[in-house]
């Protein structure tokens, strides 16, 4: 589905991705693991078109994608959930919904769907977005992404700002979208277990750079990401 | 109470210079500075073409399409630079960009067109109105401002477009991610905010005359309209509007017309200083 | 990129170390243009336009200090010059004061006006944009009571400064060589701030405001020392000119007659550059003075001039020609360090 090669971003004169190869397969779920400033949200907003000015060859279940600003890419089908969430604030829940699928017309049926997929959002419908609590925005974000039926759907830090309790049920909700709509997904995390238990493959990256990459049951058994990142020994 | 009718009638044309003044900064982040001339530039189109022996209402949709198109031509040539930049620095070089524009305008307008004046104030007869006796141009221009504010109102709150203008107002980068065109939402603004503009030469013309000269005084009026209001809020300039129009035109009539302009712009001065978010408060957008 | 948010220049320059070659620029200047009225045979029409060039020169000396060095826009250069000269005026003429107390009176108003206007955008954490609305419309506000205050203004029509006739003051020779002074006194103080530790401070909160906090920077006490000296530098013009002319209207402070030629003028010259004003100051008056036929139209070309500035330009005058300077010079030899 998508397929990534020699993707370089930087940052004025600072490259903080050099050089990233990157596949995901339709319906798999991929993981972009690594800690803090590793790259990982560089690198998603790359191929979300977010930053203009970096390399490489992006495309997007064999069609040609590189260069193309994010709205055109959202249109087609390639969804970025950052984990600032972006949502707009002073809109209701419902106009944060229906945004997601701009420019077609509001699907009552989609709404419904996604709705459905989190009740917690139906009481919410017509408040506004920014008075909600953080594992409800986080819902919104999801939702809103969900709106447009994505082919792929990237997703940053789902867990930022959630506490251990919500980092589950989001987790737990994201495989069951996975089940329920055969969703691509590619999703960057320093929450690694978290990550891993979603994922059917994982890359590691470290400084901008990929350092390992295997199935999420080969890594969780990886003695160095053990070290690393689930604080085992 | 002739006096309060007068001033909504002045405030509603407040409201509808101040619109597309706000709606402009609040999507692009520009802080047109030439808006006003926009104004002269629709009443001048409008003046010359009436005078050609073109039909009114042809002249004055001229007038509308003209400053419409000015603003959009503004947005995809001399403003492209300024989309480069984020935050303060977009807003302080549109600043400083349409500050000249709006002097090349000026120069340009006030040579070319010295004695020009676009004045549709034919005799017209009085209205009766809540007991009071109106001018009937006043009732069409405030109709007039009423209808385009309401249509505005109507668009960014019920359609598909309005709801993409609000959220790249509020989130560039959230809307983009949704799939909304910024440049495209953009020019689009930049069309409805100068049409506004071109509106507003319609209207003033209806009650007074619009001069090659008006241009810095209708941009001054804007500004301050749309500070009270709040910056980049519609629904405030349409408030702050009628409001300052009522203020404006009871101590026009205590106080004469030049201590009630320094009372205007204390009031934007103090709006800025104690409430920056505007008159309706809440968290800026 | 860096400068007043991105308008100024690349890359924050510091001024030369040494005292001598910090000041030589400011001597050159003032040397060239102390030959000028020599050299056109003292001419009256061709030295009021000096003093006019000396003026705005001065006058943008000032707006650098405030705009170019602590990112302030202030666009009430009119007004500050404009109470200074009104306050000047009204004290000598009501009660018979003479200039040497009622300028430094109305120099000193300036200064209040300057540092109270900064105090406020300072405490209020005014964004550029809303300093730059308040402050237009303090210069409206200005204008707006000179022409209601008839009685103490002279509404529209001004007031004729009593006394001060056939003195040195009105001679032109005299007023260029003192508005010459007053220039070059301006440019020494911008120069002197610059190499000082409130200098040293201006550069940093131009590049960003958190950080030179963080590094220690007073902010607030920096940016209304920038709009205290700006303001009493704008004053002393303001009221020597009107002593000078011995007349003082609204229209000569009046936002359009001052405040955009300032501008054009620092931005032509160099936001931020020592004698980007004065280079800025020459080539407007001899433009203006070249485009007179035009009549209105010579407001085009100063929008023109702004927005090619702004748009392709905007390191003005005096660094794009420095910067060709250097070019040339690395390309002719090697360097030997």
């Amino acid at each position: 589905m998508l397929t990534v090669e020699g993707l370089r971003v930087a940052y004025g004169d600072i490259e903080v991705v050099h050089g990233l190869d990157l596949e995901v397969a339709a319906g798999e779920a991929v993981a972009l693991i690594g800690s803090n400033g590793a790259g990982k949200t560089a690198a998603l907003r790359a191929v979300a078109g977010l930053e203009p000015g970096c390399s490489g060859r992006v495309r997007l279940a064999g069609e040609e994608i590189t260069g193309l600003p994010a709205h055109a890419l959202a249109r087609r089908g390639l969804v970025y959930v950052p984990a600032e969430r972006r949502l707009f604030g002073a809109m209701t829940v419902r106009e944060n919904l229906v945004l997601g699928a701009h420019p077609e017309r509001p699907d009552r049926d989609r709404l419904a769907r996604v709705v459905e997929l989190f009740p917690r959002l139906a009481e919410r419908r017509s408040q506004p977005a920014g008075t909600l609590s953080g594992g409800e925005q986080q819902m919104v974000a999801v939702g809103r992404a969900l709106m447009r039926r994505p082919r792929l759907l990237l997703l940053d830090e789902p867990s930022t700002g959630l506490a251990p309790v919500l980092v589950e049920q989001v987790y737990a909700a994201f495989a069951r979208l996975r089940e329920a709509e055969a969703l691509t997904v590619l999703v960057a995390e320093q929450q690694v277990p978290a990550a891993l238990q979603l994922a059917d493959r994982a890359y590691v990256l470290e400084d901008g750079r990929i350092q390992l990459t295997g199935t999420a049951d080969e890594l969780t058994d990886d003695p160095r990401v053990r070290r690393a990142y689930l604080g085992l020994t | 109470m002739a006096l309060v009718l007068d001033g909504v009638a002045f405030g509603l044309q407040l409201a509808l210079l101040a619109t597309g003044l706000t709606l402009i900064y609040g999507l692009a982040g520009v802080l047109n500075l030439a808006h006003g001339q926009l104004v002269v530039a629709a009443a001048m189109v409008g003046a010359v073409a009436l005078g050609a022996g073109a039909p009114v209402l042809l002249a004055l949709g001229l007038a509308v399409v003209t400053a419409g198109a000015a603003a959009v031509l503004l947005d995809v040539t001399l403003l492209r630079p300024v989309y480069r930049l984020r935050g303060q620095a977009r807003v302080l070089l549109s600043l400083l960009l349409t500050l000249g524009v709006a002097f090349a305008a000026d120069g340009l307008l006030v040579h070319s067109f010295p004695f020009t004046r676009l004045n549709l104030s034919v005799a017209t007869p009085s209205v009766e109105l809540l007991g009071v006796t109106v001018r009937s141009a006043s009732v069409v221009a405030s109709l007039v401002a009423i209808v385009a504010l309401g249509g505005l109102v109507v668009l960014l709150r019920t359609t598909r477009v309005g709801r993409a203008i609000r959220s790249l107002t509020q989130d560039e980068e959230g809307a983009q991610l949704c799939g909304v065109d910024p440049g495209r939402t953009r020019r689009l603004v930049f069309v409805l905010g100068g049409s506004m503009a071109g509106l507003v030469a319609v209207t003033q013309g209806l009650v007074s005359s619009v001069g090659a000269t008006s241009g810095l005084d209708l941009t001054i009026f804007a500004l301050i309209v749309t500070v009270v209001g709040g910056l980049g809020r519609v629904s405030g300039a349409v408030v702050a509007g009628v409001l300052l129009g009522v203020v404006h035109a009871v101590a026009a009539f205590h106080i004469g017309t030049v201590l009630t302009f320094v009372i205007l712009l204390v009031a934007a001065i103090v709006v800025i200083l104690v409430r920056p978010s505007g008159i309706l408060g809440g968290a800026g957008s | 990129m860096s400068g007043p948010l991105g308008l100024g220049p690349g890359g924050v320059v510091a001024p030369p170390a040494s005292s001598l070659r910090a000041y030589l620029p400011i001597v050159v200047a003032s040397v060239v243009l102390a030959l000028v009225p020599l050299s056109l045979g003292g001419s009256r029409y061709f030295l009021s336009l000096g003093v006019h060039l000396l003026v705005v020169a001065s006058y943008a000396v000032a707006f650098n200090l405030v705009f170019g060095s602590t990112s302030q826009l202030f666009l009430c250069q009119g007004a500050l010059a404009g109470a200074a000269a009104y306050c000047s005026v009204i004290l000598g003429n009501r009660y018979g004061l003479p200039l040497w107390l009622t300028i430094p009176a109305g120099v000193g108003l300036a200064a209040l006006l300057g540092g109270g206007l900064s105090w406020v955008a300072v405490s209020r954490r005014l964004e550029v944009i809303y300093l730059g609305i308040v402050t237009l419309a303090f210069s409206l506000v200005f204008t707006n009571l000179l022409l209601g205050g008839r009685e103490l203004t002279g509404g529209e029509t001004g007031l004729v400064v009593d006394g001060g006739a056939g003195t040195w003051l009105r001679s032109p020779a005299a007023a260029y060589y003192l508005f010459l002074a007053l220039l070059v006194g301006h440019l020494v103080v911008y120069r002197a701030i610059e190499r000082s530790r409130l200098g040293w401070g201006f550069r940093a909160l131009r590049d960003d405001e958190v950080a030179a906090a963080l590094a220690g920077v007073d902010v607030a006490r920096a940016k209304v020392t920038a709009g205290v000296v700006g303001a009493a530098m704008l004053g002393s013009v303001g009221a020597t000119f009107a002593a000078h002319e011995g007349f003082v209207s609204p229209t000569t402070f009046a936002f359009g007659e001052v405040d955009v030629r300032v501008l054009v003028v620092l931005a032509l010259g160099g936001v931020g550059t020592l004698l980007g004003p004065v280079v800025g100051a020459v080539v407007v008056t001899v433009v203006d003075e070249l485009l007179r036929p035009l009549g209105q139209l010579r407001l085009t070309v100063y929008g023109v001039v702004l927005v090619v500035i702004f748009l392709g330009f905007r390191q003005g005058m005096v660094r794009s020609v420095r910067s060709l300077w250097m070019r040339a010079g690395t390309r002719a030899g090697p360097r030997t360090d």
